[in-house]
């Protein structure tokens, strides 16, 4: 008697049909609706890790892509990444909201330094230039806070950090647990580096997935 | 210009003289290196001083004569909140992974014993005893029917959780100051939402009705105290802006002096300032400024002095503030 792993995916489901366990009420054939079904669960993205807000959220950030002021110092750093739901779908109504600290780790909390309100574009894709966040003096690592929103999807609240960071001795799959609140090594982010020697910038991408609710 | 420089700092020493006195250091607790205490509450009397420590373990002192009262544990969890009832007979505490107790006092004895599944971020029990209100880490704050024990309903803000939580004095009112940087004032015994003040921008992270429960007290990372309206959530006054973040506030019984805890926004461990408020001059009254310490805990002795809590290594210091 062969083995359940032994069944492809569209054995199993017929065999769910024939013992009732899955029942299909459409005017289309059941063939094409399990076919249907296969491309569905092929497209599922995993949800992005949520992380926490942390104590210095301030709403009403400005809409813009550049955190950066001209002069400031610390690394450039340019994130981008797309937003979609588990099914795969792009959201382009979705909106990104970022805060981080400066190049020295602090926080603006009397002002809009460092935050910023980025809509996204019909591909559901955002980007901001910013400077490479300093380590605030309470964590362990470097970080950028994320609040994403879209009409019908599930608040996701989640943290990047970078696979760059000192903390990590370059091996972040063995070391992300160094920062207690780091609970998933998915949200440390490879980092690009582009631009010539002189006038180097870091690159990060940052896909988001949302749930539905 | 050099004498106006030296008549500044003569001012500024004095000031601090002033500030220095106004402290009195009244009891020094010392624990075993592995049991600092992280934080603190007091009960409404003054009368004990509850201490979560690095251990695990919650020690329960009195004062002001400093003697062990009890020692309690939280399965194995770390305690991550503390709160008395308003009568002192009850200490609630949660833990970083769900657990929550509730003992009876001086007996010990465990009157409720709660899983809500997540680090607990601040607990606040009803006036008559009867309801719990849990902040839980990044989802919705919880209120419990004690009675019963289960979950009423579900305290939702629009992302994440809450971060303090306070009932009236007249039971009547809940408080919840969300992440959302929203703070929600709920019917206690339902959990209807009553009223939302929506004009702070930063998060808030300490709450305190007056004593006649018109008036909700908040304070937060925008460094002032609030003075919010319960019945439209609008806020109606505001204190003059300190250089620091409130993390912890408490009124005196007759509702004529508040006290505000703050710490440094680059790092808690970084030393801050107490301040005793008072309410109807929205002036200070005292300020605690210890070089090297961060103050850890606070509250009202029946004469209405101030007690403050600050570690130092393995001891636990207590003054006193007039």
């Amino acid at each position: 008697m062969p083995s359940h792993h032994s069944l492809t995916r569209r054995e199993i489901l017929e065999n769910c049909m024939a013992l009732g366990s899955l029942a299909v009420v459409s005017s289309a054939p059941a063939a094409a609706m399990i076919a249907a079904l296969q491309q569905q669960e092929l497209r599922y993205r995993r949800p992005t890790p949520p992380n926490e807000i942390g104590p210095f959220y301030k709403k009403r950030a400005p809409e813009t892509a550049m955190l950066r002021a001209p002069g400031d110092p610390g690394m450039p750093l340019a994130v981008s990444g797309q937003v979609f739901n588990t099914r795969a779908d792009k959201l382009s109504n979705a909106l990104v909201e970022v805060w981080q600290t400066d190049h020295l780790g602090h926080y603006d909390l009397e002002g809009y330094r460092y935050r910023a309100k980025l809509p996204v574009d019909t591909s559901g894709s955002y980007k901001f230039d910013s400077v490479m966040p300093g380590h605030y003096p309470d964590r362990v690592c470097q970080h950028v806070h994320y609040l994403v929103t879209a009409p019908g999807h599930k608040p996701l609240v989640t943290q990047l950090y970078f696979a760059t960071d000192p903390v990590f001795e370059g091996d972040p799959d063995r070391n992300f647990g160094r920062d207690p609140l780091i609970h998933s090594r998915e949200l440390v982010r490879p980092v690009i580096l582009t631009g010539d020697p002189h006038e180097i910038e870091a690159a990060v991408r940052f896909e988001i997935v949302l749930e539905l609710l | 210009m050099k004498r106006a420089l030296c008549l500044f700092l003569a001012v500024l020493l004095l000031a601090l003289s002033v500030f220095a006195a106004d402290a009195k250091l009244e009891r020094t607790i010392t624990v075993s290196p592995d049991a600092i205490v992280s934080f603190t509450a007091i009960s409404p009397k003054g009368d004990l001083i509850a201490g979560a420590c690095r251990d695990g373990q919650l020690r329960l002192w009195a004062f002001p004569s400093g003697e062990l009262r009890q020692a309690y544990s939280l399965q194995d969890q770390r305690i991550s909140s503390l709160a008395f009832s308003a009568d002192g007979t009850w200490l609630a505490a949660g833990g970083n992974r769900g657990a929550v107790k509730i003992w009876s006092l001086p007996s010990g004895q465990v009157k409720h014993d709660l899983k809500v599944g997540v680090s607990v971020l601040a607990l606040a029990l009803s006036p008559d005893k009867t309801l719990l209100a849990v902040a839980k880490q990044e989802q919705p704050a919880e209120l419990w029917d004690l009675d019963v024990g289960r979950v009423i309903t579900e305290l939702p803000a629009k992302f994440s959780g809450s971060l303090a939580l306070d009932f009236s004095p007249d039971g009547q009112w809940l408080a919840s100051a969300d992440a959302d940087t929203e703070i929600r004032i709920y019917e206690s015994h339902t959990g209807a939402l009553r009223a939302t003040a929506s004009d702070l921008l930063l998060e808030t992270f300490a709450v305190t009705f007056s004593s006649d429960s018109k008036y909700l007290y908040a304070g937060g990372a925008d460094k002032t105290i609030s003075v919010i309206d319960v019945g439209s959530g609008k806020i109606v006054r505001s204190f003059p802006k300190q250089s620091y973040v409130i993390g912890e506030m408490h009124h005196s019984a007759d509702g004529k002096s508040l006290v505000a805890v703050y710490f440094d926004e680059n790092s808690v461990k970084n030393p801050a300032p107490a301040m005793v408020w008072d309410v109807a001059g929205q002036s200070v009254r005292a300020t605690f400024a210890e070089p090297g310490i961060t103050p850890n805990g606070s509250g009202f002795l029946k004469d209405g002095r101030v007690l403050i809590t600050g570690g130092s290594g393995p001891k636990l210091n207590i003054w006193s503030l007039r």
